[in-house]
């Protein structure tokens, strides 16, 4: 017995999308009119795909699992040979005018994998084998994202380890360890990874005033642009931030940005209430999830969407150092536009597909 | 059931989870409240505050040097007044204040705004050159006029500006196709226009920087978001020698013409000089319109260069080449001569010696010192059109001699050939006995001339003209000539100055060797002198020939238009530049003698 789609999720999805293209169309004279366009196909397409992949089976996404992975590995391991480069990352496959970013799509397999392989678990706690192999699953394609390097990209593959390691059950004195093992790898980032300009936007975190026209120039203009919006914004195409291009990236890290310059307080609240809703649902979908893999799965999925909304905002609003992580649905880009329609669709096909009466 | 039991810790997990996102927004959402409504207001004045412009940083073009270290071309320090566009507010008002200021009239200034721009954010170079009263007088009013900003730049400066004017060239803006076909320009940018300063565009620009910065609402400049460096561009070393240049134009006077002085053993080119010229200082800027349509309509017109550009029919000065083909084709005996009579009768007409009374018994020796015409038409009647077209394409006359600089002119050798399809008419005789005097279809530029000429003092290599010592200069041909037959030409050539009835006699005080010539305009009437000519159809005066007589070193080509007769106005101009370039060599004879001699030290192996 099916159960059908939940519109609440649907309607979160077709009002960020709106929110996105209204926001492309807005600062199109800066960006260029052919964004809205793009952005407007792979939406469409992105809904369409949503709805078929909510209606394969839930278990076939079981069954397929170690053929996405493999898959996902080998085209991460391509694009690094054969792959095009983009201002210094090669993440990209040209085919034909379209560019295919695996490093999302990938990131959606490793969450198939992860759950199908804690999916067969029956134990209330995680064991020390398991902890090892999700871990390894999960930091393989993500030390390929970051040979690219696309450190951003590669961010966002963290959150299906904490989460997967947090449902399954890791004990508490192991949260202690990596607790302490992030603090050491932190240090040691700080000292040996880290480039300075990665640096300068940790500090200027710390510091908003430290640079405001080097590192901190991009915080600052975010904050001024979102500021800039007062209660009802400027109107859309008339925020003088995204207008005279102060704003940087404003189609896709800060989008947000341009999206509250124009519709202030009460569309920042309104978008931010559309990705609850998104969130929210993705949650109550886990929650009645009636396998073991469909509740990971699906838990995986939400803690990514939920991961990269508050990372992005948090950037934004100056609250966390700009990494390069866009925000999904709303930031310009269809490969990670797809993607995220795809696991939308893979959660839809966990609620559709639980049992009744459970 | 089995699987129930086994799901309820992961949802107690997941709650949780849930719970931290909602969280997460929860506090997103405060902070936007926080931004949007209780700080909205300072960050809106932020906002207004907070321009972010797009700064050209203007290249320093390199300088250019003549051949002893002069500078014939460098940079100077200047006031620039920029106007950012997207943020004028009243058009009206800025064009007003920018007149009353003094810094243009207002349609000048008001077709420089609507000129085509480079993006949103470029400024517009609107005043250039500005004096520090003036700069003064803006930056007093800088709050009422943000959009206006005060810069330092460059002024191309040229100390030798009406010597050099065509040989270094001048500066221009770039045209719409220039900005279009994508280098590197902007639409203030300048670019050479002629002379070396457009040949060698590429080497002198450098390439231009920009900054991003930020200034505030009254135009203070806040903070600078980011920078790309200017690339300067490179020093060039002519092979110009500005003393000799300076020499040709004090010799040539008030007279238009044109001076070359070539190297005859290199190319190299020593002495460049085009009268009237004008002063290439004038054009440095962006908003000398007026100034060059003056000259462009100036009938003098003084923009052509004379050397490369003007070609003129080369009269006498051809003889040497038509010896030269006679001797080598064989149609001359070495004891071939004629009678002169004051003329001779040829294909039904009569054609006349310079010499009324006639010259008596001319060989070829004395035909060049004599420039007897008589001994030309005969020769040239025995070598026929094709031989002597063929042997003035040899030694360059009919092509660009590839000196590189401006749209440089071919000049004309005439052909039945290039009768019928350029003139639609058939060859005449008599158009052959013509041109074996150089009238007629015949047109050479002086540096044309030059190079032939120095062809017959190096022993027979057409070598290249070039400016820039860096050029690989020995791209010369051989013109395989009969020694002995260029010998006996030099030795008319020699006589012509020396001898006792040289036509270029009175420069026999100078070691030099050289010919003299007269083209005519419009043919002489009969009973009418030179003198009695109004200026407009007086002949052109030439003297060609080189210094010194052993190992020459100087070619020297001597253009006056209109001036008269070669012996009496353009022999003396030829000889006060020889005598300035042996008193300069002598001058630096011990700065030669200095210079270390490069050699090439091995490492044993």
């Amino acid at each position: 017995m099916e159960h059908r789609t939940d519109p609440w999720l649907l309607l979160a999805v077709v009002g960020i999308l709106s929110a996105s293209l209204a926001t492309l169309q807005a600062v199109a004279q800066v960006v260029g009119p052919r964004l809205f366009t793009r952005q407007l196909i792979w939406g469409a397409a992105g809904v369409v795909l949503l709805w078929l992949l909510s209606r394969v089976h839930v278990t076939v996404y079981e069954r397929l699992a170690p053929v996405f992975y493999a898959g996902a590995v080998l085209a991460l391991v391509a694009v690094l040979v054969v792959g095009e480069a983009r201002g210094g990352t090669r993440g990209w496959f040209a085919i034909g005018p379209v560019t295919v970013q695996p490093s999302e799509f990938a990131r959606l397999a490793t969450a198939f994998i992860v759950a199908a392989w804690l999916g067969k678990g029956r134990q209330r706690r995680l064991s020390a084998r398991d902890t090892l192999i999700v871990t390894g699953l999960v930091l393989l394609p993500t030390a390929l994202v970051l040979l690219e390097p696309d450190l951003g990209v590669a961010l966002t593959y963290l959150p299906l380890l904490a989460a997967a390691l947090w449902l399954g059950g890791l004990p508490a004195r192991a949260w202690v360890a990596i607790a302490l093992l992030g603090v050491l790898a932190t240090l040691g980032a700080w000292n040996m990874v880290l480039k300075p300009y990665q640096k300068d936007r940790v500090l200027t975190v710390l510091d908003p005033e430290r640079d405001p026209y080097g590192a901190g120039y991009q915080v600052r203009q975010s904050k001024i642009a979102v500021g800039s919006g007062s209660l009802l914004g400027q109107g859309l195409g008339r925020g003088s931030q995204s207008a005279l291009r102060f704003l940087p990236a404003q189609h896709t890290d800060f989008i947000f940005a341009a999206w509250a310059e124009a519709t202030g307080f009460v569309g920042s609240t309104l978008l931010l209430l559309a990705y609850a809703v998104l969130l929210v649902r993705t949650a109550i979908a886990a929650l009645a999830a009636d396998t073991r893999h469909g509740l990971i799965l699906v838990g995986l999925i939400g803690a990514w969407l939920a991961f990269q909304v508050v990372v992005n905002l948090g950037m934004v609003v100056g609250w966390l150092p700009t990494t390069g992580i866009t925000l999904p649905l709303f930031s310009y880009g269809g490969s990670s536009l797809l993607t995220t329609c795809a696991a939308l669709g893979v959660v839809q096909s966990v609620w559709r597909y639980r049992l009744v009466n459970q | 059931m089995d699987l129930r039991e086994d799901l309820a810790p992961l949802k107690r997990r997941g709650a949780a989870l849930t719970l931290i996102v909602l969280a997460a927004l929860g506090l997103l959402h405060a902070r936007l409240a926080m931004l949007q409504i209780i700080e909205g207001g300072r960050w809106r004045t932020l906002a207004e505050n907070n321009r972010v412009r797009r700064v050209p940083v203007e290249a320093a073009r390199g300088r250019i040097y003549d051949r002893r270290g002069a500078v014939l071309a460098e940079n100077v320090p200047t006031w620039q007044l920029l106007l950012f566009p997207d943020e004028v507010e009243d058009v009206e008002r800025t064009l007003l204040f920018l007149a009353r200021t003094g810094v243009g009239d207002i349609s000048t200034l008001r077709e420089r705004l609507n000129a085509p721009r480079w993006g949103p954010l470029a400024p517009i170079v609107i005043g250039e050159d500005l004096g520090w009263e003036l700069v003064a007088r803006l930056r007093a009013h800088q709050s009422d006029h943000p959009e206006l900003s005060v810069l330092a730049g460059f002024r191309r400066f040229y100390p030798f500006g009406r010597l050099t004017a065509h040989a270094v060239g001048y500066l221009r803006l770039p045209t719409v196709a220039e900005l279009e076909a994508g280098r590197s320009l902007l639409p203030t940018s300048l670019v050479g226009a002629i002379g070396v300063e457009e040949q060698r565009q590429a080497t002198l620009a450098g390439t231009d920087g920009e900054r991003w910065v930020v200034s505030s609402a009254i135009g203070q400049q806040l903070g600078v978001v980011r920078e790309l460096p200017s690339q300067p561009g490179r020093d060039l070393t002519l092979t110009l020698d500005i003393q000799l240049q300076a020499a040709a134009a004090e010799a040539l006077g008030d007279a238009s013409g044109a001076v070359v002085v070539l190297d005859p053993r290199t190319g190299a080119v020593r002495a460049l000089y085009s009268a009237p010229s004008f002063d290439a200082n004038r054009f440095v800027g962006r908003l000398s319109f007026a100034d060059w349509a003056a000259l462009r309509d100036d009938p003098q017109r003084p923009l052509q260069d004379r050397c490369t550009q003007g070609v003129y029919p080369p009269g006498s000065t051809i003889k040497p080449f038509m010896a030269m083909a006679g001797l080598s084709e064989g149609v001359i005996g070495p004891g071939w001569g004629v009678n002169c009579s004051g003329s001779v009768v040829l294909f039904g007409h009569p054609f006349r010696c310079w010499q009324r009374g006639g010259h008596g018994s001319v060989g070829l020796e004395r035909s060049l010192e004599v420039s007897c015409d008589v001994f030309y038409y005969l020769l040239g009647q025995r070598l026929g059109i094709d031989a002597i077209a063929s042997w003035l394409n040899r030694f360059g006359f009919g092509r660009a001699t590839g000196i590189g600089i401006g749209s440089e002119a071919s000049g004309l050798v005439g052909t039945p050939e290039w009768s019928r399809r350029v003139r639609h008419q058939p060859w005449y005789p008599g158009t052959t006995v013509s041109v074996s005097i150089g009238q007629g279809p015949v047109d050479a530029t002086a540096l044309q001339l030059a190079r032939a000429y120095a062809a017959l003092a190096n022993g027979g290599r057409l070598v290249r003209p070039h400016l820039v010592a860096d050029s690989d200069a020995d791209r010369s041909e051989d013109l395989h000539l009969d020694p002995d037959s260029l010998n006996r030409v030099v030795r008319g050539l020699t006589a012509a100055v020396h001898g006792s009835e040289g036509t270029a006699h009175r420069l026999a005080s100078l070691p030099m060797a050289g010919k003299t010539g007269t083209a005519q305009v419009v043919a002489l009437q009969e009973g009418v002198t030179v003198e009695e000519m109004d200026t407009r159809f007086r002949h052109h005066a030439w003297f060609v020939g080189w210094a010194p007589l052993d190992q020459p070193r100087w070619v020297v080509a001597v253009l006056v238009e209109h001036g008269g007769g070669g012996a009496g106005v353009a022999a003396p101009v030829a000889g006060k530049i020889v005598a300035a370039a042996l008193a300069g060599e002598a001058e630096d004879t011990h700065v030669d003698a200095a210079a270390p001699v490069e050699s090439e030290h091995g490492t044993p192996n």
